[in-house]
């Protein structure tokens, strides 16, 4: 089936309940190649469930995920990351407290590059060339992220902030075409936000990874994202450029809890 | 045929009553510390054994054992608390296994050192024949139903209607949200694990006439056929536990009486995998923690 | 170098390390090779038994050490595999290596049916689910009688036979032992290294760390759990059926607890995740409570204090203390 489609992902009519609170309400969402897309909107409103939801982590009630034509409503988790189109990050700081850094990148990077569960323990002249451009890939996101001189640090040993880094650096390893990010400046100070921002925005740029952000920090958000989708329990109440949003009184009532 | 059925019901219920005093304390320490306590049958068999030595060595009557074995309980599980259980708030998983393995292996072999690996025969408790609407049974029995449903009425009043009980729930809840609310978890878990303690070695005082012999190596058995007990039950289920415990004792019995005796120990095994394998929670889960 | 420095420097250098570790190894094997001119017999059984138990002790180590999934069915399977040995030698009179192999494919068979509900189960249950294999395997030991011959156990199992054709060479001397079994020992941990140095040792680490992560950048989770699992399951028969060529006689005894606490303090003492510390550990702690001679109830007090102090103070073992102690020794300049 030939994809004429622009669209990376598409969610259509995505519904999920978590018992008797409805955390996705039939949401609509494309996103299409190279979009920088801000996904705002209070607590609770779903934005993290939607996430799950098209990447494979929580099963969905209803709806269908699309990801480049092809259907991946009821994947795993694992397998729509093997895919290595759409990724994502976490709100949690998470990375392999025990794997230096530079193992923290190859291990993001080698699941697309192996391909099946023996190739991975076995040795030999194939594994060490796969490694090999692994290797390469993680040194040039260590300079993207800044973090080139802190490639033999056990990652435990890294402060918050390089850790988010360093998640953001572990996404992009097998170059995905979209690139969900979880809150990526939460709890992380104003110089490390700059970085993260600059990155980001560079990332778009040199490599055309899409980016789907969810965020807090608004004004950051609709300094960097040229489009912004706006969710309030449940459902997508808004979409499209800062300014719209900012005049849309829907908008305005859901922050305000109106 | 029916008469043996209902004996054996009625054996295994007695048995259950006293596996669900002796295992209660592994699933509320459980609940409020989410370790294992790999050393909770060890309590069992410390208090069996400070009874037998109170009756062996300084000849009192087994009434007075009884107090004096929880004494001497109520102190090990003092220490054993300071030391191990309550550094291990917040600890991880399997510091817990080690920790209380530790524990496990000390008490184990202590009791050897000190009384020796033999069997040893107990001589205590009411050994009377009480008859009771057309039933026969020891009146040691009898005193174990009769404590244990006070026990167990007493915690259910204790858990929902007392402060420490909330606390507990509290603490089995949410650790975070107790210290901003100002509960002690280490208090918490201090009293958790000595009443867990406490009710194990009476058991094992109220069990040690019914089953006779009692040897250093009784506890093994014991916790694991608490971790059984608990698991089906559900960790951190108290009521979980007393009805579990009961299923487990008149499986036991059962098994004991028409397969045979050397199957009893792996009983509570092969009940708990094949339970796990049908609902990976446990039977009683639902009803939540405590 | 200050000993303070000793215990704050984290960072290692990794190809350093990996020097050292080739140079320590060397030195280690080369004086294994020398010790029957220097020991007795009794220290060659000691040694034997030392590397005997580190096959189960590697299955432990790969599982929890480097996947983090606390298992004690060790214990079981190194029965299992014992017996199996043990029986398809007597009834069928297979040669050694092919009853070896066949303990090793009957755990992994086992263990994968076992391990696919096994799975499922929330870490503490899974603990008690594996322990409940011991007490099972205990009980089915004593119980079918017309295979085990119950408590009585099996004896009078032939020595291994070493031969490419003809009559071949019997393993009777403990010192033809002590280096039939060094040689397994050997394969057994070079082949451990080669696991978990490959691409799916990160994994195992990556799941061991953080599970939800390493699915979402593609790992296979429950498939890698699975495969580490029989893996472990391998091992520990493999090391039960080595043990049986050696002892000649197996009984339900093989199942006791102390075998798992044994295997349990040689990993998480010797150091839970490292390969050197492992191995160290099961010398450590096979010999010198033998050379000690303390009463084994004392043994198991210390042991048991041991594994309070080590719980709290040194969760990894003594395996990092060891190398960082080696690190400065091998290093000139001070550390970062």
């Amino acid at each position: 089936m030939i994809n004429t489609d622009q669209k990376i992902l598409k969610a259509n009519r995505l519904s999920k309940n978590y018992g008797a609170i409805q955390a996705l309400n039939e949401v609509d969402f494309e996103v299409g190649s190279g979009e920088l897309c801000g996904l705002i909107g209070p607590n609770g409103s779903g934005k993290t469930t939607f996430f799950d939801c098209c990447t494979g982590l929580v099963p969905l009630d209803s709806g269908m995920v699309m990801l480049e034509g092809q259907e991946i409503t009821h994947w795993p988790l694992h397998r729509i990351a093997r895919e290595g189109k759409v990724l994502r990050s976490f709100q949690k700081n998470v990375v392999f407290g025990s794997m230096t850094v530079e193992d923290n990148l190859t291990l993001a990077g080698q699941m697309h590059i192996f391909p099946n569960i023996l190739s991975t323990f076995l040795h030999g002249l194939t594994t060490r060339n796969r490694l090999k451009s692994l290797q390469l890939r993680a040194a040039e996101l260590l300079d993207l992220v800044g973090l080139s001189h802190m490639r033999s640090v056990k990652a435990s040993e890294l402060s918050v902030g390089q850790q988010k880094l360093l998640q953001f650096a572990a996404v992009l390893m097998p170059s995905p075409r979209l690139v969900l990010l979880d809150e990526p400046l939460a709890g992380v100070n104003p110089v490390m936000i700059e970085n993260l921002s600059t990155s980001i925005q560079q990332a778009n740029k040199e490599f055309g990874t899409g980016f789907v952000i969810i965020e807090h920090k608004i004004d950051v958000i609709m300094e960097i994202c040229p489009r912004i989708v706006v969710f309030n329990i449940g459902r997508k109440i808004a979409d499209g450029s800062p300014a719209e949003i900012l005049r849309n009184q829907e908008v305005v009532e859901a922050y305000l809890g109106v | 045929m029916n008469d043996l059925i209902i004996q054996q019901i009625a054996n295994g219920i007695i048995i259950g009553f006293a596996y669900a005093m002796a295992s209660v304390g592994l699933t509320m320490i459980f609940g409020v510390l989410r370790a294992i306590n790999f050393a909770h049958g060890e309590y069992f068999m410390c208090g069996a054994f400070a009874s037998w030595a109170v009756i062996h060595y300084f000849q009192l009557p087994y009434i007075i054992s009884i107090p004096v074995s929880i004494i001497i309980s109520a102190g090990i599980a003092v220490i054993i608390s300071r030391i191990v259980m309550e550094p291990l708030v917040d600890a991880p998983f399997s510091t817990a296994v080690l920790a209380t393995l530790g524990v496990y292996l000390i008490l184990q072999n202590t009791t050897r050192l000190l009384f020796g690996g033999t069997y040893k025969f107990f001589s205590g408790g009411w050994l009377e024949m009480l008859t009771i609407m057309g039933v026969t049974i020891i009146e040691q029995r009898m005193v174990l139903i009769i404590i244990t449903v006070a026990i167990f009425l007493f915690l259910e009043w204790m858990i929902r209607r007392t402060r420490i009980g909330k606390a507990m729930r509290a603490v089995a809840q949410n650790h975070e949200a107790c210290i901003i609310v100002g509960i002690n978890i280490e208090l918490v878990t201090r009293f958790t694990f000595c009443l867990g303690v406490l009710l194990a070695a009476l058991a094992g005082v109220l069990m040690s006439p019914i089953i006779v012999t009692i040897y250093p190596t009784m506890g093994e058995g014991m916790t694991f056929k608490a971790f059984a007990i608990t698991v089906i039950g559900g960790m951190g289920n108290v009521r979980g536990t007393f009805l579990s415990a009961i299923f487990i004792g008149i499986v036991e019995c059962f098994v004991a009486g028409f397969l045979g005796l050397q199957f009893r120990e792996a009983v509570g095994f092969v009940a708990l995998i094949i339970v796990l394998m049908w609902r990976p929670y446990g039977l009683f889960t639902l009803k939540g923690r405590f | 170098m200050k000993l303070s420095q000793i215990f704050r420097s984290k960072t290692g250098n990794r190809h350093m390390q990996f020097k050292m570790g080739i140079i320590s190894s060397m030195l280690f094997i080369a004086s294994l090779l020398l010790l029957p001119l220097l020991g007795n017999k009794y220290h060659l059984h000691i040694a034997i038994l030392s590397m005997i138990y580190i096959y189960p002790a590697l299955g432990l180590n790969l599982i929890f050490g480097y996947t983090g999934m606390l298992s004690l069915a060790q214990g079981a399977f190194f029965g299992v595999g014992a017996y199996t040995t043990a029986l398809l030698a007597i009834h069928y009179g297979w040669p050694f290596w092919l009853t070896f192999v066949s303990s090793g494919v009957f755990c992994a068979v086992i263990s994968l049916l076992l391990a696919i509900p096994a799975l499922r189960l929330r870490s503490y249950s899974f603990v008690m689910c594996t322990l409940g294999l011991v007490v099972i395997g205990e009980a089915v030991s004593k119980n079918w009688v017309s295979l085990t011959r119950g408590d009585m156990g099996i004896s009078g199992v032939p020595r291994p036979v070493l031969s490419l054709w003809g009559p071949g060479f019997v393993v009777s001397q403990v010192v033809h032992y002590y280096y039939f079994v060094l040689m397994f020992a050997i394969l057994g941990v070079f082949l451990f290294y080669w696991v978990v140095s490959s691409p799916a040792g990160r994994c195992m680490r990556a799941i061991r760390d953080e599970e939800t992560l390493a699915e979402s950048q593609g790992v296979y989770v429950w498939a890698y759990k699975l495969n580490i699992f029989a893996l472990s399951a391998i091992y520990a028969g493999l090391g039960g059926s080595i043990y049986v060529l050696y002892m000649t006689i197996v009984s339900p005894l093989i199942f006791q607890m102390y075998h798992t606490l044994l295997f349990l303090i040689i990993v998480f003492a010797g150091g839970a995740g490292t390969v050197g510390g492992v191995v160290l550990g099961a010398f450590l702690f096979v010999a010198i409570p033998e050379t000690l001679r303390i009463t084994p109830d004392l043994r198991m007090i210390i042991y048991g204090l041991l594994f309070i102090f080590l719980a709290f103070r040194m969760p990894n073992g003594l395996g990092p203390f060891l190398v960082r102690i080696g690190e400065s020794f091998f290093s000139s300049q001070p550390k970062r």
